[in-house]
């Protein structure tokens, strides 16, 4: 009377085409939804740093408004949500065009892109005073200041942070399934309904998960280390 | 590197030598001294297990457990015990069975034979098949016009295996409870949502404006519905069967079916003499 496993179910039937779809779609939903988090998150970051405080409160706005509601919530609110502001017409067209995966893309892209415009700030925020005033200095505008000076330091700094905030976007991206996006979890699932071995496919998906995770953490290591600024942190060894 | 590999291989050993631990205890053995039958089921699956105006979890299937299971089940452990309820899905609730969480699934499942490799089903309680809820007027009158059609189904769901199948013209949408899928309806994310018919006839009858919308079709699946089990646990599955048997040579179990389908019922849906007579050959009547 115990669980036989039966681990064939993984590789036989459509089982690995189903893993291998689902794999690509939550890299491609995970991707773009990555891009989309990059951009806000630097941009409200930064706003979030300036003299102009209806900027400032229109980043922080944003930054307080997406972060402190739950993902679910805007994954229902992009699919369920916005449709109906739009014309029958166009609705018609989006639904029938993989609404699903675009509303999954916007609810964890902007969501994510709040939690990443933190850490950036504090990227920014960690960098001496000074140096955005000596840049003003030499004659720089604010924005030439930020993009020339600020941000490529800020965006060395944390490295780290961002990795953790990636790895955190990949594995939310499963919160689509419930918006009907065929992702990995998704598919697990599917195999699932096909041969009732929930164990093997769970197993199967928390491992693609986790050498998923495992590449991005090390890709990103090196990332850190080959634009680390010398003297800034002391990495490795004793500091000079 | 090859440290991250070990960690790896480690934990596939893990998973993979964790059959052992999976052993089960005897079910009855379980509930002797527990006092306690855990039933997984559904929240949102009217007329067979939902919660309704007053906030309470009822249904046809949760009424099976509580009159015509628990006794037979009282009567094999010898003394009285307390039915818990909690909640069920389709993608959940096989494992919640295997990791011994619940001890019988008693809501909308489908005996299949897929299914039948890893958990036991009783007797058939419940009788079905598959159809379509469309907005009234809609163009889909049968499965034949689903083609190019946006089609809700449960993730996990035979219906969903089915349109997937048999009928790929269709774009399947899959969301995991009946909420959001009669959501994405409701707003015409989807043309129609399918579902085993009688489901169906209970999520328009909960619905706002039940005159609004329509089941249709013919039936393009079996759906006979059984309570699931841990597989082999042969005296579990003989007091649940014996409870359902004698529920049907009783009578018993016909009063239940009134009280939730009949005429006055939640989902008035009769019994057709088929499904009976289907219902009875189980305990060779």
């Amino acid at each position: 009377m115990s669980y036989s496993f039966k681990w064939s179910v993984l590789w036989s039937g459509q089982s690995g085409h189903w893993l291998l779809q689902g794999l690509l779609t939550t890299l491609e939903l995970s991707a773009l939804a990555w891009l989309l988090a990059v951009v806000l998150g630097i941009l409200s970051g930064a706003l979030r740093t300036v003299h102009f405080r209806p900027l400032r409160w229109l980043a922080t706005s944003y930054v307080e408004f997406f972060r402190n509601v739950p993902l679910l919530v805007w994954m229902f609110f992009w699919y369920f949500g916005v449709p109906p502001l739009l014309p029958r017409g166009v609705q018609d067209w989006l639904f029938n065009h993989g609404a699903e995966f675009w509303a999954g893309m916007l609810a964890l892209g902007v969501y994510h892109g709040a939690r990443m415009s933190e850490v950036i700030r504090s990227g920014i925020q960690s960098i001496p005073r000074t140096q955005f005033e000596a840049s003003l200095a030499m004659g720089l505008t604010t924005f030439q200041a930020y993009r020339l000076i600020i941000l490529p330091v800020a965006l060395r700094l944390i490295v780290p942070p961002a990795t953790n905030e990636s790895l955190n976007l990949l594995k939310n991206s499963s919160v689509a399934l419930t918006i009907s996006v065929a992702e990995l979890t998704f598919q697990t699932r599917q195999i699932e309904t096909y041969t009732a071995k929930a164990i093997e496919a769970l197993t199967a998906g928390t491992l693609i998960y986790l050498v998923l995770c495992l590449s991005i953490a090390t890709i990103m290591g090196r990332v850190e280390r080959r634009f680390a600024i010398p003297g800034l942190i002391a990495r490795v060894g004793p500091a000079a | 590197m090859k440290k991250t590999i070990a960690v790896v291989l480690m934990l596939a050993v893990v998973l993979a030598g964790g059959g052992p631990v999976l052993a089960q205890q005897d079910t009855l053995e379980k509930i002797k001294s527990t006092g306690m039958l855990t039933i997984g089921t559904r929240t949102g699956s009217p007329p067979f297990a939902y919660i309704n105006k007053n906030n309470e979890w009822v249904g046809f299937t949760i009424d099976l457990v509580e009159m015509l299971v628990k006794p037979s089940v009282e009567k094999a452990v010898g003394k009285s015990i307390k039915i818990e309820k909690k909640e069920s899905t389709p993608p959940t609730r096989i494992p919640l069975l295997t990791s011994n969480a619940v001890d019988l699934i008693a809501g909308t499942m489908t005996d299949t034979p897929q299914r039948r490799e890893s958990v036991d089903f009783s007797l058939t309680f419940f009788y079905t098949g598959a159809q379509f809820l469309v907005k009234k007027g809609s163009a889909i009158k049968s499965i034949n016009d689903i083609g190019g059609k946006r089609i809700a189904a449960q993730q996990g769901s035979t219906n969903a295996k089915i349109i997937r199948e048999k009928y790929p013209q269709a774009q399947l949408r899959e969301f995991p409870d009946q909420p959001a899928a009669f959501q994405a309806l409701a707003q015409g994310q989807v043309d129609a949502y399918t579902n085993d018919g009688i489901q169906l006839f209970g999520l328009k009858a909960k619905a706002p404006s039940p005159n609004d919308w329509d089941v249709v079709g013919d039936f393009y699946s079996e759906e006979p519905y059984g309570m699931a089990m841990r597989k082999g646990d042969a005296k579990f599955k003989a007091a649940v069967d014996a409870g359902l048997k004698n529920g049907f040579e009783s009578g018993k179990y016909f009063e239940i079916y009134d009280k939730w389908f009949g005429a006055n019922g939640e989902v008035p849906y009769p019994m057709t003499p088929q499904v009976k007579a289907y219902l009875l050959k189980q305990v060779g009547k």
